[in-house]
């Protein structure tokens, strides 16, 4: 009895020193299990995959720096994706919290892998506030509501959106958030305008977005590390998140081992408490 | 005049809006109010991000020529919001270093401070969640029992590990997981909330356009 009322009231720092543990040990010993596939994941890939050649699409930054480690590698892969059928990328945030500049580190490094070139193949539109507006706003004039890119310069100087007014000239829109701007895509600018949609967003968060998968409203669905490793595996380039997939498994498994292990200590003492009070 | 302008203002706008998103705005009397109005509405944010800023600084301020506790931390809190602010809305044709293209001051300090220590702070929830997962997930009800278990599968089937352990049993749990867990009952759950909330927002954004809620303005 002793040693499970030890483990009900275990330090927690020694729950740190496992979880510490349990992210390093796998960078060390990699176990690279196979990722599967979901069924959100390929729907999403095969809409994109059957895309024309050199349509216009907007990739859409809406997590802030945070969570970063679950929603990149999607940007990341999408953004791959994009270039590898040469598409012409539109990208934009609704996050004043370095919503554009991670856009602007995404885009630029993806694009050189395939030699691509800025306001001709991609443009960086940035940040504009109000995102039901930016929303609205851009399916009557995207140059209305960003005259310029996010340097400045003025959008008519760009080749790329020579051929691009409004919502109507773009083929499909992969909005990659970690928070409610995805329902405004997809409220607004799918139900609006139908321009078909894929969301990318973070573990926490993807539960939700099944119903709009389950109504069509969206193409596809990558939720979380594991659904931006789907993507890396069907676009044939594993990076980041097949590279986490490790420590996300031992994590799990940790927290999984930690509960069933409180379970047993609560139930024990329990069980104990009833027996000395009888 | 102080109620009665704003409550016009509210229902003006608001009945532009709903015309424009449920008919073709260039037939109606509409035309194109609603693309101006938004217009309207991004130049207005812009300035409340402007007033954020005055208001911080002057209560920051305030704090930091007062000593009062903590001053330090809100030198820093100044520091921070006009070393990243300053480069970054200078002219980039005065100096490579403005604006906010890469290798500017504004990009370099994003990089390599602001994103770090965000997702590190983002990454200590691993720990806590932990901790608490072990402290507080028990199964002490039928509902918290099921909750538990649910999690533990759906915890499970999302990583690789797990996966492979859960398909060493007959019945491809990751399968049914998948079709009955997530596209089932969350599905059904999710939808009901979504609806919920959606007709919620729908009749408060009736109330504020017709003028009987009226906090927004700051009364009851």
């Amino acid at each position: 009895m002793e040693f499970w009322k030890k483990i009900e009231g275990l330090d927690r720092r020694w729950i740190y020193l496992l979880v510490g543990l349990s992210v390093i040990i796998p960078f060390i010993i990699p176990a690279s299990f196979p990722v599967s596939v979901t069924p959100e994941a390929q729907s999403l890939y095969d809409t994109i995959e059957a895309l024309p050649d050199s349509s216009v699409v907007m990739l859409v930054f809406d997590y802030y720096p945070s969570t970063m480690a679950e929603t990149e590698p999607m940007a990341v892969a999408a953004a791959r994706h994009f270039f590898s059928k040469d598409c012409r990328v539109i990208t934009l945030s609704n996050i004043p919290l370095g919503g554009p500049s991670m856009a602007e580190n995404v885009t630029r490094r993806i694009a050189e892998e395939y030699g691509k070139e800025y306001g001709i193949d991609y443009v960086n539109l940035g940040y504009k506030y109000g995102y039901v507006s930016v929303l609205k706003g851009m399916g009557q004039s995207i140059e209305d509501i960003f005259p310029t890119d996010n340097s400045g310069t003025l959008l008519s100087q760009l080749p790329i959106m020579d051929s691009v007014k409004n919502y109507n000239d773009v083929s499909f829109i992969f909005e990659v958030a970690d928070n409610a701007t995805a329902d405004y895509w997809i409220s607004i600018v799918n139900a609006g305008y139908g321009v078909p949609i894929g969301v990318g967003m973070t573990a926490v968060m993807a539960p939700k977005f099944y119903s709009f998968l389950g109504s069509k409203q969206i193409v596809g669905l990558l939720g979380g590390m594991k659904g931006a490793a789907e993507y890396e595996i069907l676009i044939g380039h594993e990076d980041a998140a097949f590279r986490g997939m490790d420590v996300q498994s031992l994590v799990h498994l940790l927290i999984i081992f930690l509960v069933i292990v409180g379970n047993i200590g609560f139930f024990a003492s329990k069980k104990h408490k009833r027996r000395t009070s009888v | 005049m102080k109620t009665t302008a704003p409550v016009a203002i509210a229902f003006i706008a608001g009945l532009i809006m709903v015309v424009s998103f449920f008919f073709n705005e260039e037939t109606t009397f509409v035309g194109g109010l609603s693309q101006e109005l938004l217009n309207w509405l991004i130049i207005i944010g812009g300035f409340t991000l402007l007033l954020g800023v005055v208001s911080i600084t002057r209560v920051n301020w305030a704090a930091v020529t007062k000593k009062k506790e903590g001053w330090i931390y809100k030198v820093f809190t100044l520091l921070s919001i006009f070393v990243m602010a300053i480069p970054a809305v200078l002219p980039n044709s005065w100096s490579s270093l403005f604006g906010r293209d890469s290798g500017s001051i504004y990009d370099w300090l994003f990089i390599y401070l602001q994103a770090p220590m965000m997702a590190t702070m983002f990454a200590t929830l691993a720990f806590y969640i932990a901790s608490a997962a072990y402290r507080a997930f028990r199964a002490r009800t039928v509902e918290a029992t099921l909750l538990l278990i649910t999690a533990t599968f759906v915890m499970l089937w999302r990583v690789p590990m797990g996966e492979a352990f859960l398909n060493l049993f007959p019945g491809d749990i990751p399968n049914f997981l998948n079709t009955y867990i997530m596209n089932g009952v969350n599905l059904a759950v999710q939808r009901g909330i979504i609806i919920g909330a959606a007709l919620g927002a729908a009749s408060m954004s009736l109330r504020i356009i017709l003028g009987i809620e009226r906090t927004y303005m700051g009364r009851g």
